[in-house]
């Protein structure tokens, strides 16, 4: 039964489309209740239901978009000195690339009159993250001097990883511009074009204005994360013991401060680590263990200044920012 | 419907936007009128007298201006974040559109839904979350029933 009711309709749209393709504009348009409507919707209504929502298209393909212009908004919204070929060069990935010589080959494209000279944003890739790499660790070693080698690897990983990246590549407008094989742009590929766009920034304005590019976009998102959350640490008394015997400072030493409700479904423990009769530092939990590890993170987040309560990150405009730098030698 | 029906959010802004540089958020701007239509008359003289210097003092924003068989003109902001946002324009004059056009440049793009508060703070205490023995001195032992007898 279904199966008849799907050839009847399918008969009708068939019917349908013949009319559509044969109403020429010349003719003067009925005016009559358009009963062939209900059926059209409802068969809509039917494919969207099989078939789902079609794909999502690319900005490119909708109308309203010039490429050119939309490359040099694009540097200058940032504020930023971009050279246009650069920059052009570093929104062209390789699976582009790959995909358009494909595209040309299945069209009959002879490779040789035509040929696709288009240089892919490999290298500029390669170079812009290694120069993130490097300038967020030198960022991190002089913000947290006495933050260990693990901690910094933890917050520079935590910076560009593949969620990080594409959340700031997606809220700068990246994607839309970014070449890519496919659509929506895989993560990987929008990390890699991200990228390309520090190195391109590196090469046409130096490495100063890439590195406060990446301390606006990047190392803003440093805001309201705890260490811990980006450096996951399972013991961390035993490090806490490590870094007190480096410092020559006596052992911690875990006591029950405080409690409440012990027998209840809410207990409350405070411990305090003590060094040398010095409180340390002291944490609470529902059980003791807890509460233990909580305080050595307390403990070894005021070691590493990490605190909550720190001085804010310098974020001032590049003058004021040398200003305040120079300043500070001089005080000092 | 009462407030706690209605969709909320808290202030906040695209990619902590303010705090390295100051970023414009709005990327992309499509004007469509009708070349003919009489609602479209003031973007038309929008089109003669402003556009121009609003794109040039604007340089972030790239203006597309598209002339199509329409009766109601508007204007299709796209921000950063991806949102896109519709302003109809019809029998608006030339100095309200611009101001429309000012009042699209200056948004974020988030949507705009009751705020909830109007400052906010991603840690919101400086002493840290209440416990039992916040402000207690660290003299008085464990915590009691009050002594009933005390006077």
């Amino acid at each position: 039964m279904a199966a008849r009711c799907m050839l009847i309709r399918s008969g009708l749209t068939f019917r349908l489309q013949n009319q559509l393709v044969s109403r020429r504009p010349s003719v003067t348009p009925v005016r009559e209740k358009k009963r062939w409507m209900k059926a059209y919707t409802y068969l809509m209504a039917k494919k969207l239901k099989l078939e789902g929502p079609p794909p999502p298209k690319p900005r490119w393909q909708q109308p309203n978009w010039d490429y050119h212009s939309e490359v040099h908004a694009f540097s200058s919204r940032l504020h930023e000195n971009f050279s246009i070929e650069l920059l052009k060069a570093a929104f062209i990935n390789p699976c582009y690339v790959h995909a358009e010589q494909e595209r040309r080959k299945q069209l009959g494209v002879d490779s040789e009159t035509t040929a696709l000279v288009l240089k892919d944003n490999f290298q500029l890739s390669e170079k812009g993250a290694s120069f993130t790499k490097s300038f967020l660790t030198d960022w991190c070693r002089a913000s947290f001097p006495s933050l260990p080698h693990e901690g910094v690897e933890g917050i520079v990983g935590h910076l560009i990883s593949p969620s990080v990246v594409c959340y700031v590549a997606r809220n700068l407008g990246i994607e839309d511009l970014t070449m890519s094989a496919e659509y929506p742009v895989a993560d990987d590929v929008l990390g890699s074009t991200f990228m390309a766009v520090v190195g391109a920034l590196e090469e046409s304005s130096g490495a100063e204005r890439a590195a406060f590019f990446l301390r606006d976009f990047l190392l803003t998102q440093l805001i309201g994360k705890d260490l811990f959350d980006m450096w996951t640490v399972m013991n961390p008394m035993g490090l806490l013991v490590e870094e007190l015997t480096k410092r020559n400072l006596p052992l911690p030493e875990p006591r029950l401060i405080r409690s409440a409700g012990a027998n209840t479904v809410l207990p409350l423990y405070f411990v305090g680590l003590y060094s040398d009769t010095k409180l340390l530092a002291q944490g609470p939990g529902e059980t003791l263990v807890g509460a233990e590890e909580e305080a050595a993170r307390v403990a070894l987040r005021k070691l590493y200044g990490y605190t909550e309560n720190r001085r804010p990150f310098d974020f001032s405009p590049p003058q004021l920012y040398q200003q305040t730098l120079l300043q500070s030698v001089t005080g000092n | 419907m009462t407030s706690r029906g209605t969709p909320s959010r808290f202030l906040k802004s695209v990619l902590q936007n303010g705090v390295g540089r100051y970023v414009c958020q709005l990327k992309r701007v499509s004007i469509i009128f009708s070349k003919k239509a009489q609602s479209s008359l003031g973007v038309r003289d929008f089109i003669e007298e402003g556009v121009v210097d609003y794109a040039k003092k604007n340089p972030g924003t790239v203006v597309y201006v598209s002339p199509q068989a329409c009766k109601v003109p508007k204007i299709v902001a796209e921000y950063l974040n991806g949102n896109t946002k519709e302003e109809l324009v019809d029998n608006k004059t030339s100095q309200q559109i611009l101001e429309a056009l000012t009042k699209l440049t200056n948004q974020s793009g988030l949507d705009i839904i009751r705020i909830r508060k109007p400052f906010h703070t991603d840690s919101p205490s400086i002493q840290g979350q209440w416990h039992p023995f916040t402000n207690r001195p660290p003299s008085v032992g464990l915590i009691r029933p009050q002594n009933q007898h005390a006077e």
